[in-house]
């Protein structure tokens, strides 16, 4: 293999050893054996054994891939890219404008990132998704888990209880509309109960847990094969206070954004952030912009700006790679995220069973 | 900075090499820059093989000079120019994308780069039916997308006749890799170069442009700090892309970030002063808010750094 050694994941100082000692080429390493590099270089033979190992590791690693093996294998050509995606489902939000305009729903193996003033909805957003992604095939969902780590301790479960017990109530009006067999079986497992049961809880409470927590995800990810949302509600607060190297959060960040990009993508996981607005002071006024930098505006594939507009909540796209940027109004209703108004409500037969977020007007009349 | 070894080069036996081992002669640079008469007098070898050797070691590991005029025709005859798919931009580029160089897209989150990325990708496969290498690292990477635009393309040229064929048939000549770490890049990349040194000629294909989206997201989490390997790895990458693309003459279009000096500076490219000595053409994309209400934004498309055209140059873009 004549990959050079500046380009292998070794330590620095070892690196900077093997330079001088004039190695160019993984090839010559392995050809000097663990003895011939201890003596040479002089280091123990314990870390010429390991770097050793790390070196053929790199080079058949290679391949491993490329013949299609065992591990991660990311090559693909468009085409089975194109077939993939149009398999693939999407996150339904329960506001059929919010969902248009990202093309049917948050994405899977996506980062999205949910940016706003305080109070403005991004919370219930991510609590109404851990619901909806539980939400069984036949109806429409995705059918997985769900993984919250909340940062600033804004995770209400009472309010998960009532985002869910309408969500509940709504599965059961459609299968009471359609009748259809899969459906029941689907109801007796989509209970309230189960819902609350698989959204995993992760409170951490600086910026090290955070850390910690998501590079420990993809351990978590692997037992628990069904997780389909990881949520992370507050980026910014543990970034925001107490850091004084800039740098520094720019790099963490960075890291922390590839990490939560493979796990999107390894785990065919859709990845939400909620992040706060911070204003940037211009010439002649002031606006507000998404926190963390400018760096971090990169990280996310997606990018949802809520705001206000006297009273009525909006929502912008700002940033996505297959949608045209658009803004739609919502509400926060007792049952959760919702349209301002409800879509015009006609009985479709073959319409409801894709589309649950057109509620039945019985459920209208029954507030 | 090799070191010397046996058979190296004829002539160059074991316990030579032990010999000027002792006497603190390791590598080739070594060898070749000392006094052979001091050597021959330490070491008690011959002058004449001492003589010998260098030649041939001299031969080996020195560049070879190239004449101008040879060197000329020899990018005359290597070096093609690939249209990005959007014809205000190839006049920017003067014509398109030259192969054997490194063109840079930089931009603001949302500013469209991917979407240039994705249209590249399709004029290439779809107009010049070539192959194509894509490396993401970002996972924006869609290719209901792509497909969106293989068929407006097609459209646009009337191949009706073909067009059920060539939609499918180009995106199987765009080849996708997710890479989302510095090694597995570099690794990805020493790959293609293993493959195109052994000129294996199978599914791969006449590969043309290599596109890396992009290649902030990678190196960024090595920066900063106070450690300085990440402006090594950054340099070794940097090396990798500049022969590929200039041994196999492939055309490599990288995205970048922009950044701010503080919170009300200007924009400038991410990554520093020592990246931006690695493209030779560098475009900036901004979106520019539309005068009123008229519709989608503006993209508006400057040229920063090239070695043909005037810099400044400004265009505007459709992302369709």
């Amino acid at each position: 293999m004549q990959r050079e050694v500046g380009s292998l994941p070794l330590a620095p100082s070892l690196r900077a050893r093997l330079a001088a000692a004039g190695f160019q080429t993984a090839q010559e390493l392995l050809e000097t054996g663990p003895c011939g590099l201890s003596k040479e270089i002089g280091i123990s033979k314990e870390e010429a054994l390991e770097a050793l190992q790390v070196v053929r590791q790199e080079c058949h690693g290679g391949a491993a891939r490329t013949a299609g093996g065992s591990g991660t294998a990311r090559k693909f050509t468009a085409l089975e890219l194109l077939e993939e995606e149009q398999a693939q489902g999407f996150i339904i939000t329960f506001c059929s404008a919010l969902d248009n305009v990202l093309g049917g729903g948050v994405q899977l193996t996506k980062i999205t990132e949910v940016c706003g003033a305080p109070g403005v909805g991004k919370t219930q957003l991510c609590m109404q998704l851990a619901v909806d992604v539980q939400i069984p095939e036949c109806f429409g969902g995705v059918a997985g888990e769900a993984v919250f780590i909340d940062t600033e301790g804004s995770f209400m479960v009472d309010r998960v209880v009532d985002i869910a017990a309408a969500c509940v109530q709504h599965c059961q009006l459609i299968a009471e509309a359609q009748q259809e067999e899969d459906h029941l079986k689907a109801l007796e497992t989509f209970s309230l109960e189960s819902i609350l049961s698989h959204i995993y809880y992760f409170r951490c409470l600086d910026y090290t847990e955070l850390l910690a927590q998501v590079y420990l995800l993809p351990e978590f990810l692997s037992e628990h094969s069904k997780v389909r949302l990881v949520v992370i509600d507050g980026i910014a607060f543990p970034f925001r206070h107490d850091f004084e190297d800039l740098s520094l959060r720019t790099r963490l960040l960075n890291g922390l954004a590839q990490q939560l990009i493979i796990v999107a993508n390894d785990h065919k996981a859709a990845v939400v952030l909620t992040n706060q607005m911070t204003t940037r002071i211009g010439q002649s006024q002031s606006t507000l912009v998404p926190a963390l930098g400018e760096s971090w505006g990169h990280a996310a594939t997606v990018r949802l700006i809520f705001h206000w507009d006297n009273s009525q909540r909006l929502a912008t796209l700002y940033k996505s790679p297959s949608q045209r940027e658009a803004t739609i109004p919502y509400h926060i209703t007792p049952h959760g995220f919702r349209d301002v108004q409800p879509p015009a409500v006609t009985q479709n037969a073959g319409g409801t069973e894709v589309n649950p977020r057109k509620r039945p007007r019985r459920e209208e009349e029954k507030q | 900075m090799v070191v010397l070894r046996a058979g190296l080069c004829p002539g160059l036996t074991e316990e030579m090499i032990q010999l000027l081992r002792a006497n603190g002669i390791r590598t080739v640079v070594d060898f070749v820059s000392s006094d052979l008469e001091d050597v021959a007098q330490k070491c008690s070898l011959s002058y004449k093989a001492l003589v010998a050797v260098r030649r041939v070691l001299l031969a080996q590991f020195s560049a070879f000079p190239a004449n101008g005029a040879d060197l000329y025709e020899e990018l005359k005859s290597s070096t093609a120019i690939l249209p990005t798919g959007s014809p205000s931009l190839d006049q920017l580029l003067d014509s398109g994308l030259y192969t054997g160089e490194v063109t840079e897209l930089m931009g603001a989150p949302g500013s469209g780069k991917t979407q240039v990325c994705l249209g590249i990708a399709a004029s290439v496969s779809l107009g010049l039916k070539q192959h194509v290498l894509f490396l993401d690292s970002t996972g924006g990477f869609i290719a209901s997308r792509l497909y969106q635009m293989l068929q407006a393309q097609t459209e646009d040229e009337e191949e009706q006749a073909s067009s059920s064929e060539a939609g499918p048939s180009a995106l199987q000549r765009i080849q996708v890799v997710r890479v989302f770490d510095i090694y597995e890049m570099l690794s990805a990349l020493q790959e293609l170069r293993d493959r195109l040194s052994q000129q294996v000629v199978s599914s791969t294909g006449p590969l043309k442009i290599v596109v890396i989206d992009s290649v902030s997201a990678v190196i960024y989490p090595l920066l900063g700090g106070r450690q300085s390997e990440g402006l090594a790895i950054m340099m070794q990458l940097s090396r990798e892309l500049k022969t590929l693309a200039r041994e196999f003459s492939l055309a490599v279009v990288v995205t970048n970030q922009v950044t701010r000096d503080s919170s009300t500076g200007p924009l400038k490219p991410a990554l520093g002063r020592s990246w931006s000595f690695v493209p030779s053409t560098r475009v900036l994309l901004e979106s520019k808010e539309a005068a009123g209400d008229k519709g989608p934004t503006q993209r508006v498309v400057a040229l920063a750094k090239s070695p043909r055209q005037p810099t400044g140059l400004q265009v505007e873009l459709d992302i369709g």
